[in-house]
């Protein structure tokens, strides 16, 4: 993935002016210029008004969340950029290539709430050199902490990352705390993803006419996706949202998965709309943005039992149900692999896993499972009654640690 | 009011479900699953003595609805 090229499609806005690769300090501001002062008031408003929203996973409303923050020292700022999930690259893409966006987006934010309290916790070590030497380079850098952080998919759960850089272990707390009352050092934390902050930077300097001139009402601007596997622009892009998810991935027929390892499989891309209020609403939330076509000559089912075992190896241990229930579904998937009919099985453990885990882990990966089996209806009954398909699995989904 | 349970300290003795069979189910590990999560005042009393004798203080009564957990 790291070879990938970076493309926009139509639009770009956070990737502005990384095609010839790292923006420094200078070639940042001659693309962006300097962001105006906003109060936190102000800031709230643009950010309702292009009904941003953030861009790690769960696509809450930037603005409530910003609203819900106190103003003064005590409050802190968080910047998420562990990208725990092999799949995605768009995080490192920007961290990489733009750091100064991602960094003008957090000191916006710390200046409209008046704090001095950033922290950015990243997993991949080229984005921490980048983000490390973009720090040196600007007079506002010292206010910035940054942190390597690289605990897998789920220790980068937002509320993990919090509780890790305050100094505690790097997995989600059991009871539901919000990290915009108990975040970072416990105190309120207006805490997100990396691109959050990058499309708030964005937000700044054009302002919401310009930023909602392209995109979806539903969610006007851009976003980025990491395409992969057969697909005509493999690698991360910026595209307007508000596009036919076709014109994205394709037209043809096959299994087709939209939000990465916590996302959904759908039997084509139908009619969808790219944008994270329709595809939530049609069932398939976009997540992080991985968007995925697998190519017709590894084995389907054989990935999807690969990414099944990967995620239960990403279970923090913490939880029973999670503990003993991602391991076994895994198991009853290789099985089908095999050819053994244990698809009631199945079904029954994807539907104990729900609401059952101090996070969201066991929701995804049941997700990813159940819509994984009722997309690829022909994989399916092809192992049922031959134990393969005759393919091999080429990890085309990428379950190690990405580079 | 709700149940609600920290995943991560209960050890799936499963008590609860023995005190409160009508709601609380358990899988083959042995760790609950809540059927009706919601107490009204009929019920409160009779889920407080299971939240009560709970081992692990993980269950636990909550005032609905529970928050988003982002
Ligand atoms: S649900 Fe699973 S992944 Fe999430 S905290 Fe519990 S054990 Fe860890
Ligand atoms: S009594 Fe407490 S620790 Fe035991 S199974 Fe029920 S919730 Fe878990």
């Amino acid at each position: 993935m790291t070879t990938s090229p970076n493309t926009a499609l139509g639009t770009a806005r956070v990737l502005a002016g990384t095609s010839r690769g790292r923006l420094d300090l200078h070639a940042h501001r001659d693309a962006h210029g300097m962001p105006p002062r906003r109060d936190a008031a102000q800031l709230v408003r643009d950010a309702r008004a292009v009904r941003l929203l953030g861009r790690g996973g769960a696509a809450f409303p930037v603005a409530t969340k910003l609203a819900s923050l106190p103003v003064g020292s005590r409050s802190r700022v968080l910047v998420n950029g562990s990208e725990g999930e092999p799949a995605s690259h768009k995080d490192r893409t920007l961290m990489r290539l733009a750091p100064h966006l991602v960094l003008d987006g957090a000191l916006a934010v710390a200046r409209a709430l008046e704090t001095r309290r950033v922290t950015v916790a990243v997993g991949d070590p080229a984005s921490y050199r980048s983000l490390h030497d973009a720090l040196l380079e600007r007079p506002d850098g010292q206010a910035v902490r940054l942190v390597r952080h690289r605990e897998g998919f789920v220790g980068g759960e937002i509320r993990a990352v919090a509780r890790a850089v305050s100094g505690g272990p790097a997995s989600p707390p059991g009871r539901r705390v919000l990290p915009t009352v108990h975040g970072v050092d416990g105190k309120p934390t207006f805490a997100s993803n990396v691109e959050t902050f990058a499309q708030l930077a964005v937000l700044l300097e054009l302002g919401v006419d310009a930023y909602a001139s392209v995109g979806d009402a539903d969610e006007p601007g851009t976003t980025l996706l990491t395409l992969l596997g057969d697909l005509a622009h493999p690698g991360v892009v910026e595209v307007p949202t508000g596009l036919p998810l076709a014109s994205v991935v394709g037209e043809q027929a096959g299994p087709l998965l939209v939000g990465g390892y916590h996302g959904t499989w759908l039997p084509s891309a139908g009619d969808l709309v790219l944008s994270r209020p329709a595809l939530r609403a049609a069932g398939a939330p976009l997540n992080a943005g991985v968007l995925a076509r697998l190519p017709h000559d590894t084995c389907a089912l054989g990935e999807v039992a690969a990414v099944a075992r990967w995620l239960a190896d990403q279970s923090a241990g913490q939880c029973g149900p999670c503990v003993f229930g991602l391991p076994s579904l895994a198991d009853s998937v290789e099985r089908l692999c095999r050819g053994e009919d244990v698809r009631a099985d199945v079904s029954r453990r994807v539907g104990l896993l729900p609401g059952r885990g101090a996070c969201a882990h066991p929701d995804g990966s049941a997700a990813f499972v159940r819509s994984a089996l009722t997309a690829m209806p022909a994989e399916l009954d092809t192992h049922l009654r031959h134990g393969t398909c005759g393919r091999p699995v080429l990890g085309a989904l990428p379950v190690g640690r990405a580079a | 009011m709700r149940l609600e349970i920290d995943w991560t300290r209960c050890d799936g003795h499963g008590l609860c479900a023995r005190l409160l069979p009508e709601r609380i189910g358990l899988d083959d590990a042995g760790f609950p699953v809540l059927g009706d999560r919601t107490v009204d005042t009929d019920d409160l009393a009779h889920a407080r003595r299971a939240v009560s004798a709970c081992p692990r203080l993980a269950l636990r009564l909550e005032q609905a609805p529970s928050p988003a957990t982002r």
